[in-house]
Formats: C-alpha cells, sequence, structure tokens
C-alpha cells in the first residue's frame, strides 16, 4: 500500500515537474510552459513523457544476488566522466560484494563506434544487467533491443536512443533543462536583447535536445538568434566562435545560451581579451573552473547541474530492476539528489570549492580522499 | 612518325602555360578571388577587430603547416601531431602547475618529447619502410594512449598566465603572428637558398636520383619528421595559451587541417613539388573560409561541405595541372 502511494507521488511530482518548469531565483520564481506544439515538434518530449506515468514490471528479470553489471559508460574522455567511473566504483564497493559481485566496464571514449561493438562484447560476458551511457541516440538502438531481446534488462544513464525497448532511463529531461536556460536568458536580459547560442557537438543527443528545447522558447517568443554555432565542448572551440562573434557584432551581444561549461570558458577568455563586460550567460555548470571565472568576473549566469553521480541511481536502478521490484520507466535524478538543482550566480560562492581543480564537475558524494587520489584536488605548491 | 602541325604545337604551348600559371598561382587567385567575394558576402571580414582574429586563429594551423609542408616535400605525412598538442597541453600544464618560471623547462621537456616522437616517425618510415600514413597513424594512437595513460583521462594542472600573453595584439599584429611570420621567413630561407633544402627537394622528387647522388636520404627525411613534431609542439604551447586551459581535446582536426593547407597551397602529396609560401595561402584560405562561414551564419554541416569542395578543388585543378605531364 504505502509503496503504491510513494510511486503515485512519484508520477505526480514528475508531471508536475515536466510540464511546469520552476527554478528558484533571488529575485523569485521563473516558469515556462512546455505546449502541445513543442511536444509534438520532439520526438524525445514524447517517448519521455509517455513514460513519466509508466512502471516496468520487472519480474522477468528476478534473480537472487549476487549481481553482475555491465557498464558501458562514456570512458576516458573528461573530467566529467573520470568522475562518473570513479562514482561507479565506489558506489559499487559501497553495495558491498553481496549485492553486486562484479562490474563489467567498457570504455567508449566517447564514440558511438567504439561503443556499439563493445555492447556486444559485454553481452558476450551474460552480465545479469547493462548500464548504458548512450553515445548516440541511433547508434545504440539496435545493441539495446538485442540486450533486451538476450534477457539483459537495460538502464539508460545520462542519455536517451531512439528505441522505446528498455527497462528504464535515468537523467532528466533534456528538452526542459535547454529550454528553462533560454528561458531564464530572455527574462534576464529582455525580449528585445539580442542574442547567440552555443551548442554541444552537432549529432549527440544531449545536445540535440538541449538546443530543440531553447529554440522552442526563443521561437515563442519571435526571438531571432544572431547565430547559432557549435562549440563542439571544447574551450579552444568555443573561444575560436565566441571571438569571431565579439569581432562581428561587438557590445551588441546581450546574452549568450551556451550547452555547457567547457566552452562557457572558451566565451569567458575571448570576452578577456577582448575586455570587454560578459553578458549574462545561460548554461554554466557546477564546474569549478566555470564558478572560478564567473567569481572573478562577477557576470550573471544560471547554471544547470549534470551530475556524474547519477551513476549511483543508475545502479539502484539495476538492482531493483534484478530483485524484481517495479521500476518507474524514467527516472529524473533531481527528485532524487535535490542538490543538484539549477542555480544562479547568486549563489555561486555556494557552489564553488577552491581546493577543487577546475575541471571538478559537482556535486561529488565521494569523500575528498578519493578524490586526491583521483587528481582533483589542488595541491598546494611550495 | 606524326609530326605536330604549327597550330597544334601553339595550342599545346599555350596550355601548358595556363596549366603552370594554375601551378604556380592557383591559390593566391582563389584567396584573391574570396577575399574579393568577401567585401560583398562579409564586409565585416575587413574590420580590424575580424583581421585580428583570423590572423591569430590562423597562426595555430600556419605554425603546424610548416612542418606539415616540409614533411610533404620528401613525400611524407603527419597524422601525430594531433597526438603531440595534447602532450604539449598536459606537459605544460602539469610541470608548471601555473608557475610562469617553470614555462621554459616544460618548453623544453615538451620539445624533446616531441622530438622523441618525430624520431620514431622518422625511424619507422626509413628504416622499417612503414608507410608514413600507417606510421604515424599509430604514433598518434601511441601518444594519445601514452597522455590518457598518464592522466587516467582527467589532464591536471594549471596553464602559467604568462603564456596569455599569446592572446595580446597591437591591432592586428601579436606574438603568435610574428611568431608564425619569423619561423615562415626562416624556412623558406632554408628551403631555398641551403643545401639541405635542395637535399629536401632532391629527396621528394626523385628518392633513388638523390640517393645516387650521394644524400643521405633517409638523414633527410629523419630530420623533416623531427622538424615536424618540434614545430608541432611549438604550435600546441601557441594553442595551450591561447586556450588557457588543458583540453583533452585541443587541437583537434588540425592534424588533417595542415595537411589541407599545404595540398591546397600547391605542395604536391607525392612530394618534392611546393613551398611555404603556398602553404601560408592555404591556411588564410582555409582560415578565412571558416571565419566567413560564421559570419554568414552557417550551418556547422555547411562549412565541412565548403571546405571539402574547396579542398577537392583545389586537388583537381592541381592534377589538371601537372605540368610534369
Amino acid at each position: 500500500m504505502l509503496r503504491k502511494l510513494f510511486y503515485a507521488l512519484f508520477i505526480l511530482s514528475l508531471l508536475l515537474g515536466t510540464s511546469l518548469v520552476s527554478i528558484g531565483q533571488d529575485d523569485g520564481m521563473m516558469e515556462f510552459e512546455i505546449t502541445q506544439e513543442m511536444i509534438d515538434a520532439s520526438p524525445y518530449l514524447q517517448s519521455v513523457l509517455s513514460r513519466l506515468d509508466e512502471v516496468y514490471d520487472t519480474s522477468e528479470f528476478a534473480k537472487d544476488p549476487p549481481y553482475r553489471i555491465a557498464l558501458a559508460a562514456q570512458g576516458t574522455s573528461n573530467a566529467w566522466s573520470a568522475l562518473f567511473d570513479a562514482h561507479a566504483y565506489w558506489y559499487v564497493e559501497e553495495l558491498g560484494e553481496d549485492v553486486v559481485s562484479e562490474l563489467l566496464y567498457g570504455d567508449a571514449q566517447a564514440s558511438a563506434d567504439v561503443q556499439v561493438p563493445q555492447v556486444e562484447d559485454l553481452l558476450a560476458q551474460e552480465p545479469d544487467a547493462l548500464i548504458l551511457v548512450p553515445m548516440g541516440a541511433a547508434a545504440l538502438s539496435a545493441p539495446v533491443e538485442r540486450a533486451m531481446m538476450q534477457g539483459v534488462p537495460v538502464v539508460l544513464c545520462a542519455s536517451a536512443v531512439e528505441t522505446d525497448n528498455f527497462v528504464t532511463e535515468v537523467g532528466t529531461n533534456l528538452f526542459n533543462i535547454g529550454a528553462m536556460l533560454a528561458q531564464w536568458l530572455i527574462e534576464a536580459v529582455g525580449e528585445d536583447g539580442d542574442f547567440v547560442m552555443m551548442t554541444g557537438i552537432p549529432g549527440v543527443t544531449t545536445s540535440v535536445i538541449m538546443e530543440e528545447g531553447a529554440l522552442a522558447v526563443f521561437d515563442s517568443y519571435g526571438i531571432e538568434l544572431l547565430d547559432n554555432q557549435p562549440g563542439m565542448w571544447s574551450p579552444a572551440e568555443g573561444k575560436k566562435i565566441m571571438e569571431t562573434w565579439l569581432a562581428q557584432h561587438g557590445d551588441a551581444i546581450d546574452g549568450i545560451w551556451t550547452g555547457g561549461a567547457q566552452q562557457a570558458q572558451g566565451i569567458i577568455s575571448a570576452y578577456e581579451d577582448a575586455e570587454m563586460a560578459i553578458p549574462p550567460i545561460a548554461g554554466g555548470e557546477q564546474q569549478n573552473g566555470f564558478l572560478r571565472s564567473a567569481l572573478e568576473h562577477g557576470f550573471d549566469f544560471l547554471a544547470w547541474m549534470y551530475p556524474n553521480a547519477m551513476i549511483t541511481l543508475c545502479l539502484d536502478a539495476a538492482v531493483q530492476i534484478l530483485q524484481g521490484e517495479p521500476t518507474p520507466r524514467f527516472i529524473d535524478f533531481i527528485n532524487d539528489m535535490p542538490e543538484a538543482r539549477p542555480f544562479t550566480h547568486a549563489e555561486a560562492e555556494d557552489y564553488y570549492e577552491p581546493s577543487w581543480s577546475d575541471d571538478v564537475h559537482g556535486p561529488i558524494t565521494m569523500s575528498d580522499e578519493a578524490l586526491a587520489e583521483l587528481g582533483f584536488l589542488i595541491e598546494e605548491s611550495g | 612518325m606524326s609530326v605536330a602541325k604549327p597550330y597544334e604545337s601553339a595550342k599545346s604551348l599555350s596550355g601548358w602555360r595556363l596549366r603552370l600559371f594554375i601551378a604556380n598561382y592557383g591559390v593566391y587567385i582563389a584567396l584573391l578571388a574570396l577575399l574579393l567575394a568577401a567585401t560583398v558576402l562579409t564586409p565585416r571580414l575587413y574590420d580590424v577587430n575580424t583581421i585580428a582574429v583570423v590572423m591569430r586563429q590562423a597562426t595555430q594551423l600556419g605554425i603546424v603547416a610548416i612542418g606539415q609542408t616540409m614533411i610533404l616535400l620528401v613525400a611524407g605525412l603527419d597524422l601525430s601531431i594531433g597526438g603531440i598538442f595534447i602532450m604539449t597541453s598536459i606537459v605544460v600544464a602539469d610541470v608548471t602547475n601555473g608557475r610562469d618560471e617553470l614555462v621554459i623547462p616544460a618548453i623544453l621537456i615538451a620539445l624533446a618529447l616531441g622530438a622523441l616522437v618525430g624520431l620514431g616517425n622518422g625511424l619507422l618510415v626509413t628504416k622499417r619502410r612503414v608507410p608514413p600514413f600507417v606510421a604515424t597513424l599509430g604514433m598518434l594512437v601511441l601518444v594519445k594512449g601514452a597522455t590518457q595513460a598518464y592522466t587516467k583521462g582527467v589532464p591536471g594542472g594549471f596553464v602559467p598566465d604568462i603564456l596569455g600573453i599569446v592572446n595580446q595584439s597591437w591591432y592586428v599584429i601579436s606574438i603568435p603572428l610574428l611568431l608564425w611570420l619569423g619561423l615562415n621567413a626562416f624556412f623558406i630561407f632554408v628551403l631555398r637558398r641551403t643545401a639541405y633544402g635542395r637535399k629536401v627537394y632532391a629527396v621528394g622528387s626523385n628518392t633513388e636520383a638523390a640517393r645516387l647522388s650521394g644524400i643521405s636520404v633517409d638523414t633527410i627525411r629523419i630530420s623533416v619528421y623531427v622538424l615536424g613534431s618540434c614545430l608541432a609542439v611549438v604550435s600546441g604551447v601557441v594553442l595551450t595559451g591561447y586556450v588557457g586551459y588543458v583540453d583533452r581535446f585541443i587541437g583537434t582536426g588540425l592534424e588533417l587541417d595542415s595537411i589541407a593547407a599545404a595540398i591546397v597551397g600547391g605542395t604536391a602529396f607525392v612530394g618534392g613539388r611546393g613551398g611555404l609560401l603556398g602553404t601560408i595561402a592555404g591556411v588564410l584560405l582555409i582560415q578565412i573560409l571558416g571565419t566567413m562561414a560564421v559570419l554568414m551564419g552557417l550551418d556547422i554541416q555547411v562549412q565541412f561541405i565548403i571546405k571539402g569542395l574547396v579542398i577537392l578543388g583545389a586537388v583537381t585543378l592541381y592534377s589538371l595541372a601537372n605540368v610534369e605531364e
């Protein structure tokens, strides 16, 4: 009875959270509405919304512990994924060998081409469940289908695929995130402002969906962007694009939407070189380098969080499935990790951690000792 | 036996002259045409700030393209420079950890490692007869793997503030631009006025003839690979200062862009023909195209298509203009 009540409340909160997004700000609350038109135009949004009220009957996967779980991760590509992996190994130890006896690991090196055969290799080892961080929605759809056909339940972690044939997805509504960032920017600058948009890597699901959400909001206000270019989630590319924009538009740029904090550092660097005031930036993250720059320069921003620690929820979901418990088909990390909420410049000091190196993405659930072992703590130099 | 009629000889001569003209001046004409098109399509390109941006960004590609051109001149190729950029960035940040006084030692260490990579490429190509594409691709994977193993996928450390000097400019003049022009002047002199330069061309034109005339072909080839790697380190230092951050993907694509710049600039893929003046024009052509595409707000996909068409167009023109035939 209690469980049913929990799920009812859980689903209700997801429905409310998805249809009406609110961000706590020092100057009050900000909201935007997902319209039917936006839903019709976005297959991703349709998929997420349709799964909000679904619960997967996992009794067919039930078995006794301990479990062998396969993790097809993004792999050695950046600090975010390094901390993601570190959280995975740390949490498996926390769960204990009597729950998870083995973590089979695949390093995709952030490439769908590498990941597709790697998933096949992992499945050949007959794991009890597969946790997949998909590097491409289309490319990874077939391997996901094959895993499910083989009787291996699939937990999508941090990104989506094009098929609906998996057990659950742990992440957040990326369309909402993109839209929320655009909405904040418009409210911070005004509808008459001139905006530029710097997306991530073209074709990568996370970037594409966030862009969809942002463009839906810009379109709803009839705003024509000055330009929209990919910053490739790279400080170097971000800086090159921003330099060109500054040469072209100068101080006519009133606000910047960015799909990530790494390229935002390139944006900030371009403004530093040009010795110009930095306009509001929507799209920072709890990345220590971004926050350090933001505190140094004092510009307005809205940051969102995509916690690498969400792998702990993915592991929990995998264990829950293997225990045969009904599992929600969409698990928004914000409900389980309330600290992973968006925040603005007003709270920058609360989130900046001087002892962390620039590339640490928070929030972190591991100890400082574990972070130090990974080389993410700044050593005192002589 | 057939004898060419006088008007046929004249026609053939004028065709030969046209081909020679294209081979010698094609890239400059293309650059001029692009600059003229920009007056209509993107007049903003002629703003001092935009020119400064173009020149600053061109230097990163330009410095590495010097080495790539010299390697192409000996009928080689270097894909490993992509790994050298990343290695340089990591070494500079790791050794200095943000301390200005350690910049010189860090650069020297990076140069030594870069030279080692170049030496490895050269030895594989000359002593083991491994095709340059395979040898340098293998070296690229090796260097990237080694840097990943060293950093565990997470480059650490800080870029020293002093390297931010590469971002300072006086109108369009910046330190990286002066460095690029200085290196070009030096290597143009080397290639045109020294015995070493003549040997580079000789090895690329006809290896056997060069060997028979007493040139140490292997030494020339190895030295060019070492030079190319060291120039990639210099470019990597500039790029690291430009970004001001250790980025695992720093310089991605520059290895292919440097080959494109040299080829567009008229350096033959088979070696022995071309030079650095053409490469300068090729670098500017690619950089200006990229900047114009952003100024015009073109999608990234369209930008790739345009870049591809320019490279294919250049290669087609040069093949038509192949004066040897």
